[in-house]
């Protein structure tokens, strides 16, 4: 089983949904320049795929393909997972303790409740409208800013955008079964457990392009309540697969067989 | 210079977010950001250029606030900004931490700008290595 190969999707989403397109707005990156990829960190990247083969020629193994997509500016997927919701609660833990302490001083002379109340209602930010439709990944957040404060009504100037989501992949290398995609569910650590991933038939050379189906978020007021509105924009790629041998960076033995020895340590002659 | 008031300017205006995305890897097997460093920010729509290349130049002007964060480009890979190197009279961007985690990005206002584009350099703490990587190349804030 060769190495997983990780294509990440970087998108400017405030771009995007200001311009309503991916093209220009779009970045991608996979980790095989060394074995040839195009374009890397551009919206034209070629993914280059090597082969590998038994000596008689025949197949030996698929390539596993796994796509990940990030927004350009927001809080970064290295936070902890569920950030949103955990930056929701500890927000709400926070304006209760202080709700508490308020409560006790309210009883003193010269308290400006109204005011303080007023402060703890900005301090505990603006929780998101979900339906059942749209509740997931997203119920319960309130908005955070690109430094992941949650922010007021009136501060979401500043909010970060949710991570692209992937929702289908399809095309040309898909309609030729190069590569057989589908969306998987794991406890991974970066992509809130979702990702798209696919199995590449190795065994015919040639560049084949594909396309992807991304949901952005936009913000929106319906009806005085804040929400996220969907988004659908499509955006292209492609693979390249040849019948280059397999390079090791390991032994950097280059083409060839492994420096396996023949016999196993100590059991030689 | 005079600078037109902005009506949202008490508001929570946006950041400029500059994005440096790191190949780890590469960079920690040739010792430098050579090749291995790209570098985004969400103000092309303003003017920014270089997107993908390590020589950003990114359009800001005085009052703007300028967020820097990096991405790994294997996400297993520990990459972080280490320092900033930039002329203290245009910035002086300071270490901050997403609340109630370890992860850190850069912030700071741009105080001046001026005809000429002020280059700066990021350094990096890649893996586990000790010593921070400083990018060999420049990027840059370029004035109106």
């Amino acid at each position: 089983m060769p190495q997983q190969l990780a294509i990440i999707v970087l998108v400017d989403v405030g771009n995007a949904l200001a311009t309503s397109t991916l093209e220009g707005n779009t970045y991608l990156f996979d980790n095989m320049k060394l074995h040839g990829s195009e374009n890397q960190g551009t919206g034209e990247l070629v993914t280059a795929i090597h082969g590998s083969y038994w000596s008689d020629g025949s197949q030996a193994s698929e390539q596993v393909l796994n796509w990940l997509p990030y927004s350009l500016g927001s809080v970064p997927p290295t936070v902890p997972r569920g950030y949103e919701a955990d930056r929701a609660r500890q927000s709400d833990e926070e304006a209760l303790a202080e709700l508490h302490d308020l409560a006790d001083r309210s009883s003193a002379a010269g308290a400006d409740a109204a005011g303080e109340l007023n402060r703890i209602r900005r301090k505990t930010g603006t929780r998101l409208k979900t339906t059942r439709r749209t509740s997931g990944r997203m119920s319960g957040a309130k908005i955070l800013d690109v430094t992941g404060q949650v922010v007021a009504e009136d501060g979401t100037d500043a909010h970060s955008h949710p991570a692209p989501v992937i929702t289908d992949i399809y095309g040309e290398a898909v309609d030729a079964k190069i590569m057989y995609p589908a969306e998987y569910g794991s406890p991974d650590m970066v992509t809130d457990g979702w990702y798209w991933s696919a199995t590449v038939d190795t065994s015919r050379p040639g560049t084949y392009a594909y396309m992807m189906r991304v949901q952005l978020h936009k913000l929106a007021q319906v009806n005085g309540e804040l929400r996220w509105e969907p988004v659908n924009l499509t955006y292209s790629s492609a693979l390249k697969i040849s019948s280059e041998p397999r390079r090791n960076a390991f032994t950097k033995a280059g083409v060839g067989p492994l420096p396996i020895p023949h016999t196993p340590p100590g059991q030689g002659a | 210079m005079t600078t037109k008031a902005k009506p949202r300017e008490t508001a929570a205006k946006r950041p400029i977010s500059i994005t440096a995305v790191v190949d780890a890897v590469g960079a920690l097997a040739a010792g430098d950001t050579q090749g291995h460093l790209y570098m985004y920010d969400t103000n092309r729509a303003g003017g920014s250029t270089g997107f993908g290349t390590e020589e950003l130049r990114t359009r800001a002007r005085r009052g703007d606030v300028l967020l820097w964060n990096c991405l790994a480009l294997e996400c297993e890979a520990y990459v972080s900004i280490e320092n900033i190197l930039i002329d203290p009279e245009v910035c002086e961007p300071v270490r901050k931490v997403y609340p109630g985690t370890d992860v850190s990005y850069w912030t700071g206002t741009v105080k001046k700008t001026g005809p000429e584009p002020v280059a700066y350099r990021i350094a990096f703490k890649l893996g586990t290595r000790d010593e921070p990587i400083t990018a060999t190349l420049s990027s840059s804030l370029v004035g109106q």
